[in-house]
């Protein structure tokens, strides 16, 4: 089992953008799902629940895609940079909600 | 991260199922023990020995007691740095009392929640906890540990590492890691149906351990997925606090739109009220209940705002009929005893993530599907111990001709964690029947010297399996495992005598009366004694085996 790519190095920076790229974009992903789904009516905790839901099964795709794609530079680019895009636009529903008043 | 798909995810599974199986194994056996959690109580707690019962007179036996409850030493010296200054000597404002039971406890949990006056976040509440026998509302001795619901029990989703919530975040990663393992390990086996039928017992250890590695994984692969994820979905809150951070602001406003919509207030009015009959308003819940033909045993009431003008009560159904766990709230207006609100039926979303979690929390009554949580737990165990035992094997003679020491370090864990762990577990209700009554002045209370000898125990059995596994270094089978299977047979047989001799309740008399809590224990630790006797016998066949010769084909997937 050799590989040209299979460094202590490579394997200690692919097991975190896994880990840590993943994390960021799940947590994207349920800001986002939160915000999205309460606005459109869903219950506040219904709306919690689905997005954890489906976040956990995001994140094992994440963390799965992150080791099986060659290129790790753009595999961290989209987990982290998906994850901030996404919670930015959770952020900004947000406002508007809280701008709505009650 | 390799060119081969196939390849990448067979190095995911073999190494991040290295490091985290040890985890896994604990988490799943403590788990599977949890099932049982508050049966393992009765059997620690001899005192407690008496059928469950119903929520008891709250006007009667509850109020006096809500009043004299205070947080103890533990919950002050938790709750200090949150505080600006010294605390209070005494709580006089309770923001909640609540009183909790299920179908399988005779023990009744209260617990009071206080204001801080002096905290840096208004929201910080000072608990006080008791345990009740709901027939005299005789406190139970706060030296008496659960071992079954306090124990046994933290330990399968925190490790009870409290610092930080480490446990928690260690235990959750495993079960992400649980659930990688799991489709990796399907990605790699191509021939997965057939696999459901192969097991070859009389071939090399590596190839038997093999077989069994994806026969458990296999058969009870929905079990395991399922557990895992539902895991992860509970404790979501800790590993995602989304609507405790970033959202907080929608939190907050959810919050206070909600109190609106339910008419149940979100704060004090500040104004002092008396307390109507709270037992009048659980028969009206109860009859409520009944007329729309549900069970009615109260399993959690709940006082909120109490001695306010805004205070209220919730009565919520005990959940032994259905997967859900309590539901179908009553509230009532504390000073009056008006009816507030009936709770709705669940949403679709609220249906679903009920039923996930409540499936994994098994509140319900059903003894078959009980037993059926252990056997797959029990398989998640035999899963992860049989695929470091193929690591081990795969790898021991190679190592020995390199010189290298890792399998033997593996070996060790796996003995330390595998029977390691069982032999801790036994250790400590052994202590439990033995232990002085009242621990003498100047030691530690009963229940910590408990936890303490769990893990003296743990420690002990470690050091042993990194002392008698160094054959391995060698390529030979360890006597380590021989050894602590010798230890967990005699330790499982003292456990039930010790038992019978310090309580008078042999097997005969639990049987015979049918109290199965105490006789279900002492069976199954018997059973497992002689599994153990079983497996110690094999494993002296095989140590005395020569060393293989005959190289094992295997599936190239296996990296």
């Amino acid at each position: 089992m050799t590989s040209p790519t299979l460094t202590p190095r490579h394997i200690a920076l692919r097991t975190a953008v896994a880990i840590l790229g993943g994390y960021a974009f799940t947590w994207g992903v349920v800001a986002l799902g939160i915000a999205l789904l309460y606005t459109v009516g869903m219950e506040f905790h219904d709306a919690e629940h689905l997005s954890y839901i489906i976040g956990f099964l995001v994140f094992l795709t994440a963390f799965l895609v992150a080791f099986a794609t060659q290129g790790l530079r753009r595999v961290a680019l989209v987990l982290v940079g998906g994850g901030a895009l996404m919670s930015a636009v959770a952020w900004w529903l947000q406002s508007l909600i809280i701008a709505s008043g009650v | 991260m390799f060119p081969n798909f196939r390849h990448t995810m067979a190095w995911l599974h073999t190494w991040f199922g290295l490091a985290l199986g040890l985890v896994l194994m604990v988490v799943f056996f403590f788990g599977s023990l949890s099932v049982f959690d508050r049966e393992i109580d009765r059997w620690a707690i001899p005192d407690t020995r008496y059928e469950p019962q119903p929520m008891p007179s709250f006007d009667k036996m509850l109020a006096p007691i809500f009043k004299e409850m205070q947080p103890d030493a533990a919950a002050r010296a938790m709750t200090a740095p949150l505080a600006d200054g010294p605390l209070p000597a005494h709580f006089d404002t309770p923001r909640s009392w609540g009183a909790y039971t299920t179908h399988r406890d005779p023990v009744l949990l209260l617990f009071a929640g206080f204001e801080v006056p002096n905290a840096k976040d208004h929201e910080t509440a000072i608990w006080a906890n008791r345990t009740v026998d709901p027939r005299t509302g005789d406190a139970l001795p706060v030296d008496r540990l659960k071992i079954g619901s306090e124990f046994f029990y933290p330990l399968h989703y925190s490790l009870t590492l409290d610092w930080k919530n480490v446990g928690y975040w260690i235990v959750g990663f495993s079960a992400l890691m649980m659930l990688m393992a799991l489709v990796t390990g399907v990605i790699m086996h191509r021939k997965i149906f057939r696999e459901l039928f192969t097991f070859r017992p009389k071939k090399s250890t590596q190839r038997s351990m093999l077989d069994v590695h994806n026969l458990t994984g296999v058969v009870a692969l929905p079990f395991h997925f399922f557990f895992a994820f539902t895991g992860l979905v509970i404790f979501a809150y800790i590993y995602f606090p989304v609507t405790h951070t970033q959202l907080t602001p929608l939190h907050d406003r959810h919050e206070l739109v909600e109190s609106k919509e339910t008419g149940l207030p979100h704060d004090r009015a500040g104004v002092a009220a008396p307390l109507a009959s709270v037992d009048a308003m659980v028969a009206e819940a109860q009859r409520r209940w009944a007329a729309k033909g549900m069970a009615g045993d109260v399993g959690y009431l709940n006082i909120q705002h109490v001695g306010d003008a805004n205070s209220y009560v919730s009565v919520y159904r005990a959940g032994t009929d259905r997967v859900q766990l309590t539901g179908e709230g009553i509230h009532f207006k504390a000073s009056t005893g008006e009816l507030l609100r009936e709770d709705p039926p669940p949403t679709v979303v609220a249906r679903i993530n009920e039923f996930l979690t409540g499936l994994h929390l098994q509140h319900f009554k059903h003894w078959l599907l009980r037993w059926l949580y252990v056997l797959g737990g029990l398989s998640g165990c035999a899963c992860i111990a049989t695929g470091l035992f193929f690591f081990v094997e795969k790898r021991k003679r190679q190592h020995a001709k390199q010189g290298v020491s890792g399998a033997r370090v593996v070996d060790a864990m796996s003995v330390t964690v595998a029977t390691g762990m069982l032999v801790a577990t036994l250790c400590m209700l052994i202590a439990n029947r033995l232990l002085p009554d009242v621990m003498p002045a100047g030691w530690p209370l009963r229940g910590a010297m408990e936890k303490y000898l769990f893990w003296g125990a743990w420690l002990v059995a470690g050091a042993h399996a990194f002392w008698r596994t160094a054959v391995v270094a060698e390529g030979r089978l360890a006597p380590a495992w021989r050894e602590q299977c010798l230890a967990i047979a005699v330790l499982a047989v003292a456990a039930p005598l010790l038992n019978w001799i310090t309580t008078g309740d042999h097997l005969l008399r639990t049987i015979g009366s049918g109290y199965w809590p105490v006789a279900g224990a002492d069976l199954f630790m018997l059973a497992g004694a002689a599994l153990a006797v079983l497996a110690a016998r094999k494993l002296r066949q095989r140590e005395a085996r020569p060393l293989a010769v005959k190289n094992v084909t295997l599936e190239a997937g296996h990296a």
